[in-house]
């Protein structure tokens, strides 16, 4: 008994400072559907994390077991280092921003900020010291005596946030809080979440299906999949160094070709596909997930594509050299900052292209050009 | 001249040819009916009572004459018995009304909240088809339960709970139970409907930010379903007040209430005047007791949310 005393207090020790979140092997059953399987992950105290993925991949499942809406099947929930897994809701030291808000309509906005406070027994002084400071924090001070029904869905969403926040939960859980903003608002409110949690120290665990809102304001970010982590990382090793065909897909787009290892040498590894050769610069270090031979889903991101109309006369019916193919452009679209272009190759296979704006790519609808990128820019998958 | 063509001037829209404005239809068309209702279903009637009120029994051939006014009527209506019995009643009705909330309030909650929700239409059938059953029929239902040889009484007999048969019927107590169970329905209704427009979210929210489920029932629950409750209570207090069905059925000597009294000025005693007098009471009183509950039950939660309810103006101290 003593010895596995120490050992878990041990383990305490290192993952228990006030803010921490320690989930392990947790599991939650629906009937026969499993929404979490054997899920581990360890958010440090202060960390703004996000768990992206598709509808239904578990995300809002998991973010609802550690608010103590539904208790998980199997496994263990630590808060601050403390096991919750079998306590309410309002015995943790945790508080929600719910997708929809979840205002009480009946309370003003000063009311519903403050009623956290007086579930705790917070004395009437400080409570409205604590309900202004938290109202000032989302400039929302002004309305104190409005309805939430008097409120805009931006306004709404600050309130919320102040409801939870006033309370000093070590961890804020987020449920897709930006989901019913339009886009302007939505990128509004994310710098000030961002800031704000920088400001506050609070450790945030942020639930979205949104790529972009993920990659913008995390510490971490979880891609969930089918009730498991699929790869967890920074948003730039998430997005640079995707673990899996999933994972590079969720995360922007992807130019995806499946084909076979033809063999792999000191500088790479060579992959034929029906349409062309790729070189990838990934060696035959565990970073290949198959042997020569096997079936590999190579994949390259728009911006790595580089389109050249000019050189597409001159090499035609030449073979063509690794990561090169001829293809005729078939759209061309405004992001704004960059444009996309749509390339179809001889087998009618579809490359998406982004190229700033000052690189001047072609853009004459149905002109030959030639597609190609660096080895560095492929990474395989097993398909 | 001059004055003449002015307004002309100033107003250049030409108004529709007269030969067609009568084709448009007015806007208040749709409210015709309703109107037509109120006017033929309650106003005429209810002015007719009260036009009778203030009449006389002229010989004991007659049910009523009005060539005479008076209020001679309800100085008669307004009698000793009148008002023991209207005490009952008001008794049986205010008890009545609060064990219809109390049996109503979990009952609701569960179908609306805990129920699956497949089976919501199938628990709400089964509350309704005795509803929709005679009334008649269903409080005759109780009379033979209740019975000193009923079923009731011999089960409890054989079993021993009790010595000598059931005394509950024709008592204030069966018609206490007889107005329960027929009015039930119309408390579970409407609280069911509050209840199941409540956004379970907002539970969550509550308990999230630190509320116990007790907590959470008085603080959210009760606030937001409260326009249910005061439907329920209106929609079983009102008709109960008024009811002689039950009590005729149920309650016997001990047991009556003031509509029967009503009842039998108009069908025994043929005296529509003293009859009419004292409908008119009765309904007074009935919304005279709504007016003061429903008075009370919005000051009571004016003065809650007032030392509830946080105001962050510069002036209060800090």
């Amino acid at each position: 008994m003593s010895v596995i005393d120490t050992g878990e207090s041990a383990t305490a020790a290192l993952a228990g400072a006030p803010g921490s979140v320690e989930l392990r092997s947790l599991t939650k059953r629906y009937g026969t559907a499993t929404a979490v399987s054997d899920l581990s992950l360890s958010v440090q105290a202060g960390e703004f994390l996000s768990l992206l993925g598709p509808s239904g991949c578990g995300k809002t499942t998991t973010l609802r077991m550690i608010g103590g809406f539904e208790f998980p099947d199997d496994g263990s929930i630590q808060i601050s280092g403390k096991h919750v897994e079998n306590l309410p809701p309002h015995k943790r030291p945790v508080n929600t921003v719910f997708q929809a808000y979840a205002l009480f309509p009946h309370l003003t906005v000063a009311d519903n900020v403050a009623y956290g406070l007086r579930r705790s027994g917070v004395a009437r002084s400080e409570m409205a010291d604590r309900v202004r400071r938290s109202l000032d924090m989302v400039r929302m001070t002004a309305f104190a005596d409005r309805k939430p029904a008097q409120l805009s869905g931006g306004q709404q969403q600050r309130v919320a946030l102040a409801r939870a926040l006033v309370n000093r939960p070590a961890v804020l859980l987020l449920d897709e809080p930006m989901s019913a903003l339009d886009r302007k608002l939505r990128e509004e409110m994310q710098v000030e979440l961002k800031l704000l949690q920088s400001e506050l120290g609070t450790t945030f665990i942020f639930v979205t299906h949104d790529q972009e809102e993920a990659l913008s304001m995390s510490d971490r970010v979880a891609v969930m999949k089918d009730g498991g982590i699929e790869q967890i990382g920074t948003a730039a090793q998430v997005y640079d160094a995707p673990e899996s065909a999933f994972v590079a897909g969720f995360i922007g787009r992807q130019n995806a070709f499946t084909g076979t290892i033809e063999g792999f040498d000191a500088t790479g590894t060579t992959v034929h596909t029906p349409d062309l050769t790729l070189r990838s610069s990934r060696q035959a270090r565990g970073e290949i997930p198959a042997a020569v031979g096997g079936a590999v889903t190579a994949s390259v991101r728009p911006e790595a594509v580089i389109v050249d109309a000019s050189a597409a006369a001159a090499t035609h019916g030449i073979s063509s050299p690794p990561n090169t193919v001829h293809g005729v452009l078939r759209g061309v679209s405004e992001l704004g900052h960059s444009l996309q272009l749509v390339i179809h190759t001889a087998s009618d296979a579809q490359i998406l292209a982004r190229l700033p704006r000052s690189a001047n790519p072609p853009t004459e609808l149905g002109s030959p050009v030639v597609c190609s990128w660096i080895a560095d820019a492929v990474r395989l998958f097993t398909s | 001249m001059t004055t003449i063509e002015a307004p002309a001037a100033e107003v250049p829209i030409a108004p529709p040819p007269a030969s067609r404005r009568w084709l448009r239809v007015p806007r208040g068309i749709g409210a015709l009916p309703i109107g037509l209702w109120i006017l033929l279903f309650f106003i005429l009637p209810f002015g007719l009572v009260v036009w009778y009120s203030f009449g006389y029994k002229p010989d004991i051939y007659t049910t009523h004459d009005n060539d005479v006014l008076s209020f001679d009527r309800y100085v008669e209506a307004a009698s000793p018995a009148f008002f023991a019995i209207f005490g009952r009643t008001l008794n049986i009705s205010v008890i009545g009304t609060i064990l219809c909330l109390v049996i109503a309030f979990p009952m609701a909650y569960w179908m609306a909240v805990k129920l699956a929700a497949r089976w919501r239409g199938v628990v709400l059938a089964l509350v309704l088809i005795p509803y929709w059953t005679n009334f008649l029929v269903r409080t005759i239902g109780w009379q033979i339960s209740l019975s000193p040889d009923g079923f009731v009484s011999n089960v409890l007999q054989s079993a021993h709970i009790i010595d000598t048969p059931l005394k509950v019927l024709y008592t204030s107590g069966a018609v206490q139970l007889g107005v329960v169970y027929n009015y039930l329905p119309l408390m579970i209704l409407p609280l069911y409907v509050a209840l199941e427009r409540l956004d379970p979210r907002l539970l969550e929210a509550s308990r999230d930010l630190g509320g116990t489920a007790w907590s959470t029932f008085w603080r959210v629950t009760v606030p937001l379903t409260s326009p249910g409750v005061t439907a329920g209570l209106l929609l079983v207090f009102v008709p109960l007040m008024g009811d002689y069905i039950t009590p005729t059925v149920l309650g016997g000597a001990k047991g009556s209430m003031v509509g029967q009294m009503v009842a039998g000025q108009f069908q025994s005693a043929q005296n529509w005047a003293l009859g009419a007098a004292m409908a008119v009471l009765l309904m007074f009183a009935i919304f005279g007791t709504s007016a003061v509950v429903g008075g009370l039950l919005k000051l009571v939660g004016r003065i809650t949310t007032a030392a509830t309810s946080l105001t962050l103006s510069p002036k209060e101290p800090l």
